[in-house]
């Protein structure tokens, strides 16, 4: 690897968003100058050594203006509830920017990006990105009920002329009631009778619906991107310990992914 | 100035430190943080004949103060290393430990073999791996078998052999006499224990292997009382490891009774942490009038 870099972030806010959902923003401008969307960070949560490992998580919004990353993440064991202690001030290492993200090639025109849960964060920087290149973009979100819907706003607040936002919700709460993949599936159907097909899905979510996403894109023949979650111990390729199979052999979800082609999975 | 060049069974180091086998690849992927120059030596990550394909995952857990591993000796095989990382490393100028893993005391043997043209300065011979089902711990475990592949390495090469022990056994003690008494110039200790993390809300086992190698702070203490016996068996220097995060960690290996130290798990926490440790190791000498840093090994008062 090259050009990675170990920063010191400080966190500048801490909120609960959502059940056991954060949004955590930090000050690390030279992360926010260099991440591009779907990369993350390799964060050291606790210089506690109970913790010996640090946490890769993917970042939700960046702004190089003021220095400021976003991250949105889930409680889901004792070091991300040790992170909801955490007070502006506070600070943490990151190695950054790691890994291969999302894909921004000219010749996407038409793009269905779809998000599970906290998946919907990893692709608002796609999302930004691909809006600003004037690409047409149909945002699927799905969640356990309206309360856990937390990038919605930010999505509905980007405003694009050219960016529609529809969402699905278990309870049915907010939105279609299902899931997002359902959503997914009536728009791969409706482009393709259109006139106007999708050229580019991209997901991040429990794998499950991203194989499912995956499985639809691949039926519609339309080109899929996905951000795949490992455990993870060195996050710079060293450790093997994220590998993922793949046409190819096994290849290291940090450094040759997160985001691979859904093509090129064995899963 | 603080003298902190050891010699480790003929592999001279400019400091005490290296990498352990596994944690670090060849050093490549760290190369945003460390120089590899600067380290005492860089042990890489452990190499058979023709590449193995790994174990299943998951592969890791976090544990209290540590972590499990069943990564399972993933290699592209030695001409890879020989081909890509051992010339990377030696235009870099670093010391090259190479970790020797096989399936059969041949496999050993034939790796080995392949090395030899090759600017390698010293082999660590892997008879201590948890993860694999043939090799590795499966001969660490018996004085005999470590005898017989250390015997057959030590044939096939005149540079320094270290060998590498596992701690899951009765009598460490016995394995490292073995070696020693094999022909091996050094011995280094220790692999990770063997162990288990289970999740309960599901039933099943955090590692897809059930059972993996535990390394971090949590093994620490047991790495210590390990290499303080080792160092009271045998007369070859002795490779110390375990938990080591910090200089003062690599001191108390050496009080112990350590000629040098690997940093493993530590390297993940800290990308940066085998460089710290070296600088660690030289701000306690100076901080404690220590003149050479040999005179540190074994120097316990107890």
């Amino acid at each position: 690897m090259s050009g990675l870099f170990d920063e010191m972030g400080e966190v500048k806010q801490n909120l609960q968003v959502g059940p056991n959902l954060y949004l955590l923003s930090m000050l690390a401008p030279k992360t926010a100058s260099k991440i591009l969307p779907g990369q993350f960070v390799h964060m050291q949560i606790s210089t506690n050594p109970a913790h010996v490992l640090r946490r890769p998580f993917s970042i939700y919004a960046a702004n190089p203006e003021n220095g400021m990353i976003d991250i949105l993440y889930q409680v889901v064991g004792s070091g991300t509830r040790e992170m909801t202690f955490w007070q502006a001030g506070d600070k943490a290492p990151m190695i950054s920017p790691i890994g291969h993200g999302w894909t921004l090639s000219d010749d996407i025109h038409k793009a269905l990006l779809v998000g599970g849960g906290v998946g919907a964060a990893p692709l608002y920087m796609l999302c930004v990105a691909l809006c600003k290149s004037g690409v047409q973009v149909d945002v699927a979100l799905g969640a356990g009920s309206s309360n856990s819907l937390v990038c919605l706003d930010r999505y509905n607040e980007l405003a694009m002329p050219k960016l529609r936002v529809l969402c699905a919700t278990d309870d049915g709460s907010y939105g279609i009631s299902g899931f997002c993949t359902s959503i997914a599936q009536d728009a791969l159907q409706c482009a393709a009778d259109s006139d106007a097909p999708y050229d580019y899905v991209a997901t991040c979510g429990p794998e499950p619906m991203m194989k499912i996403v995956a499985n639809l894109a691949h039926t519609a023949n339309v080109r899929c991107e996905v951000s795949l979650e490992r455990r993870m111990a060195c996050g710079v390729g060293a450790c093997l310990s994220c590998v993922v199979d793949t046409k190819d052999g096994k290849k290291r979800a940090c450094v040759d992914g997160p985001v691979f082609d859904a093509q090129e999975l064995l899963w | 100035m603080v003298n902190m060049s050891v010699n480790l069974g003929g592999l001279h180091m400019k400091n005490p430190v290296t990498t352990a086998s596994g944690t670090f690849a060849a050093g490549l992927e760290y190369s945003d943080f460390i120089d590899v120059a600067a380290l005492g030596a860089v042990t890489t990550k452990g190499v058979s004949l023709n590449g193995w394909e790994g174990n299943a995952s998951p592969r890791i857990a976090e544990t209290p103060s540590g972590m499990l591993n069943s990564i399972g000796l993933q290699n592209p095989g030695v001409n890879h290393l020989i081909q890509n990382e051992i010339p990377w490393l030696k235009a870099k100028g670093a010391s090259v430990i190479v970790n020797v893993s096989g399936h059969s005391i041949d496999e050993y043997v034939q790796v080995i073999e392949a090395l030899e043209p090759h600017p390698v300065d010293a082999y660590e011979v892997n008879v201590s791996c948890p993860n694999v089902d043939a090799g590795g711990m499966t001969m660490g475990c018996s004085p005999v078998s470590v005898g017989q592949v250390v015997q057959k390495c030590r044939c096939a090469t005149s540079r320094p052999l270290i060998v590498k022990l596992t701690p899951n056994v009765g009598d460490i003690t016995e394995i490292a006499k073995a070696a020693e008494a094999s022909g091996a110039n050094a011995i280094s200790l220790i692999n990770t224990l063997l162990g288990m993390a289970i999740d309960a809300r599901t039933r099943k086992p955090k590692l897809a292997r059930v059972v993996g190698g535990l390394s971090g702070p949590a093994v620490k203490p047991v790495a210590l009382r390990m290499v303080w016996e080792c160092s009271h068996a045998v007369s070859v220097p002795i490779l110390g490891m375990g938990g080591i995060c910090t200089g003062e960690d690599a001191v108390e290996f050496m009080l112990a009774g350590a000629t040098a130290v690997a940093v493993g798990t530590a390297n993940f926490t800290n990308p940066h942490a085998s460089a710290d440790v070296v600088d660690g190791i030289r701000h306690y000498c100076e901080m404690y009038g220590v003149k050479d840093v040999n005179e540190l090994i074994g120097a316990l008062e107890c």
